[in-house]
């Protein structure tokens, strides 16, 4: 079992070898960090296609290089340089290969520093990858030998996201870490020319939270009933008017790891994230973890059955 | 054990305004304040009210118009100190609840229903007439009188008003809500369109319109603003908007007085083009009065079709804040225990109430179908005046029983402008039909009647389950005391 870690060729990130190690020590796993470069086709042996892949392996070996010297070393890594003809599709191949149980991506540079952004690889992968896929945010960075202390688990009150926090709720206890649940809420302001008042959303605001709050603290309750329970449990509700306010409205720490369900109408092995999903991904300050339906389902099942 | 009186009289105490910082940020300037005024009042009523109101007071229909005007200035300046001094927020019915007790409060309530309820219905019948003008001029074909008017006007059902209602009511069940930017948007959207008919109807001008200038008299040009007082409900909302307006002692009546005077200026303009193009006798029971002036002076349909496109667009968005006014009213009575739980159910998923506005939207999209304009507008009409009384008695009684509460904003000439406030109304109500005064009463004692068995013992205040307030909260006094501020 290991943690694949996606490094792109021509672009040294830190940030993804550091998420990627983060994770694997926490979940003890193996580290593969790999460098998908292009294969030319049709296959041939012209001069110019040849010169044009010796670079890319040279570039890719430049990154891996780079990835070598920014692991802490207390994590077995494997560095690989896999041709495929399209970067998800050599990432999916890897992940049967080296039997990977969840792909480390970075953001892509167009997003903000400090949080997630969602690059056209990754958002291929979000809808194809049969295993969970993290995502670290821009410019992250982990200390020495740190773990994930705390998997917050994003709850909508659906069915599925129930799944996703007993799912959670067993890597955590598996890990020593701790569990939180988090729902988040955008809430429009109230338009004035109604007469009802700028706080007319806030009693709906308290309304919809009281439900979460009761709900979470139904779930809670399952969690504790596990023959494994997470260190200690907890859930918040964050709101404001734009999703990167509700979700800063919620207090994070370091080493936090955001756990987000895919939507319940994908195929059931794949993620497919849904709309309030993919806001909450792409506005999170910490790394995000997002867990096919099926993957869900699957470890809420282990975690019951300890 | 209480008694019946303390009962019916207990007032909901409020919580401290500190409770949620990010709501104390006082954000909205004197500009802002204005168009809100202005874009929550405007194209409620102007787009159709002339046709059901000039064959009651003639071309008088002007002065009836500035009677309105000052009434509902008055009351929207009360309104201002009411909001100023209960540090609650919401609409007339929580100023009530907090200030005069638990049943004035459903009186209001019941008042409100008409005012956000019943005015939804009207204006979707007004949104009706201007999309089968619309497309009568696009295509040369109109939706079959049987499905766009009511029974009594000649029809069955009345489909397009029902349309609107629904897709309105879609959108806040999706959790649409108006921005204040699109807000002024919109009152652009309502000038310009205003302004345009004005501009063309001008040029139909013929004074002989005005030789009869007040056919019924006073009794007629009041009569008239029984009705047309339907297009000054809104002014209110800057009163409303108060707690996050900057400098409101200065801000909110000058917001008040600006908004009133652009509306009424508007109002006036569009009348006296209006009469100035159209003899009097012809507005009886005109459809899409205001496209439908313009197309009979010109012989064209262009200008008729560009009104009739910006009532279509701006009514609907007075249709959209009706609506949701009236869900956030029901949630928020639902909250005090007052009505059935229903309405306070919030989807998870959507974060609105989507029961609460199912019902509104088949309650009001049933009235819309089925009941005339006419009487719409008056019931909306009756159903504001009384609300605006209450607030007006209601900060005569706050000032007897709490002479030294801070207030935002302090009316001047003591006792002037509410008592002024309240015979204005009661002048104006008493030249409603009676079968509206009528069903008025009935409907609201129905209201009391089911408050008394069901709203009294299952309040929250008698239960003791109180769902957003501290458990320090006291329950004898509901405003802030000095005493606490010091």
């Amino acid at each position: 079992m290991t943690v694949l870690v996606g490094v792109s060729p021509g672009r040294r990130s830190a940030a993804v070898v550091q998420l990627g190690e983060l994770l694997a020590r926490s979940l003890g796993m193996d580290l593969v960090i790999a460098a998908v470069t292009p294969r030319s086709w049709p296959p041939s042996a012209r001069p110019v296609d040849t010169e044009w892949l010796e670079y890319a392996d040279a570039s890719a070996n430049v990154v891996l290089d780079h990835a070598a010297a920014m692991l802490a070393g207390d994590v077995k890594a494997t560095f690989v340089v896999h041709g495929a003809s399209s970067a998800r599709r050599g990432i999916l191949e890897l992940v049967e290969k080296h039997d990977a149980r969840l792909i480390v991506l970075g953001s892509s540079t167009a997003g903000q520093i400090g949080r997630v952004s969602v690059g056209s690889e990754a958002d291929g992968l979000l809808h194809a990858s049969p295993v969970p896929v993290a995502i670290a945010p821009r410019g992250y960075r982990v200390g020495k030998g740190a773990r994930v202390t705390r998997i917050t688990a994003a709850y909508s009150g659906s069915e599925s996201s129930a799944d996703l926090v007993i799912a959670a709720a067993g890597i955590a206890a598996a890990g020593g870490g701790a569990l939180r649940l988090a729902s988040f809420a955008v809430l429009p302001p109230a338009p004035m020319t109604a007469g009802v008042g700028a706080n007319a959303e806030d009693q709906i605001r308290d309304e919809w939270a009281r439900r979460m709050r009761e709900d979470a603290a139904a779930l809670l309750h399952e969690v504790a009933e596990l023959p494994h329970t997470p260190a200690s449990t907890d859930a918040v509700v964050g709101t404001g008017e734009s999703w990167s306010a509700a979700m800063d409205d919620v207090e994070w720490a370091a080493n936090d790891v955001l756990v987000v369900g895919s939507s319940s109408l994908g195929p059931l092995a794949r993620v497919f994230v849904g709309s309030h999903a993919a806001k909450v991904v792409r506005h999170s300050p910490v790394p995000v973890v997002v867990v096919p339906r099926g993957r869900a389902e699957v470890l809420a099942a282990r975690a019951e059955a300890g | 054990m209480t008694t019946l009186g303390q009962q019916l009289l207990r007032r909901k105490p409020t919580t401290p305004p500190a409770a949620n910082e990010a709501h104390l940020k006082r954000s909205i300037g004197l500009f802002s304040l204005t168009m809100i005024g202005v874009g929550g009042t405007l194209g409620t009523g102007i787009f159709t009210v002339l046709s059901s109101s000039v064959p009651i007071a003639g071309p008088a229909i002007v002065i009836s118009f500035i009677i309105g005007g000052i009434v509902a200035g008055l009351t929207a300046l009360c309104y201002a100190e009411m909001a100023g001094a209960v540090p609650v927020s919401g609409s007339t019915y929580s100023y009530a609840y907090a200030t005069l007790g638990e049943a004035p409060a459903m009186g209001v309530g019941a008042c409100l229903l008409l005012e956000y309820g019943v005015s939804t219905a009207a204006v979707a019948v007004g949104w009706s007439q201007y999309v089968n003008q619309l497309l009568l001029n696009l295509f040369g074909w109109q939706i079959p009188t049987a499905l766009s008017q009511s029974p009594e006007e000649g029809g069955v059902i009345n489909i397009p008003a029902i349309i609107v209602i629904v897709l309105c009511g879609l959108l806040l069940i999706r959790g649409a809500s108006e921005s204040t930017t699109v807000n002024s948007i919109m009152v652009v959207v309502k000038i310009g369109v205003i302004l345009f008919f004005c501009a063309v109807a001008v040029t139909g001008w013929n004074a002989d319109h005005f030789a009869d200038f007040a056919p019924h008299g006073i009794q007629g040009i009041v009569g008239g603003a029984g009705i047309i007082f339907f297009s000054f409900v809104g002014l209110d909302a800057v009163s409303t908007a108060g707690e996050e307006a900057k400098n409101p002692k200065r801000n909110l009546p000058l917001a008040i007085i600006i908004a009133l005077l652009i509306i009424i200026t508007i109002y006036v303009i569009t009348c006296v083009t209006a009469i100035g193009a159209q003899a009097p006798a012809k507005f009886d029971g005109q459809e899409a009065g205001l496209s439908a002036i313009l197309q009979n002076i010109l012989h064209s349909s262009w200008p008729g079709t560009v009104v009739a496109i910006g009532a279509i667009i701006s009514i609907f968005s007075v249709t959209l804040v009706c609506l949701y006014g009236q869900t956030r009213i029901l949630f928020a009575m639902s909250r005090d225990g007052m009505i059935p739980a229903i309405f306070e159910r919030v989807n998870p998923r959507t974060m609105t109430p989507v029961q609460g506005t199912v019902i509104v939207m088949v309650v009001t999209g049933i009235l819309a179908a089925f009941v005339p304009l006419n009487f719409l507008y008056e019931m909306t009409s009756i159903g504001t005046l009384v609300a605006f009384l209450v607030v007006s008695v209601g900060v005569i009684i706050l000032r007897v029983r709490e002479p030294d509460l801070e207030r935002g904003f302090k009316l001047p000439f003591g006792w002037l402008i509410p008592i002024l406030s309240i015979v204005g109304c009661l002048l104006v109500i008493s030249q409603l039909r009676l079968i509206t005064i009528a069903v008025f009463v009935i409907w609201t004692a129905v209201f009391l009647v089911f408050y008394f068995f069901y709203g009294r013992k299952r309040s929250v205040l008698q239960t003791g389950h109180v769902v957003d307030a501290g458990i320090d909260v006291p329950y004898t006094s509901n405003v802030r005391q000095l005493e606490d501020e010091r």
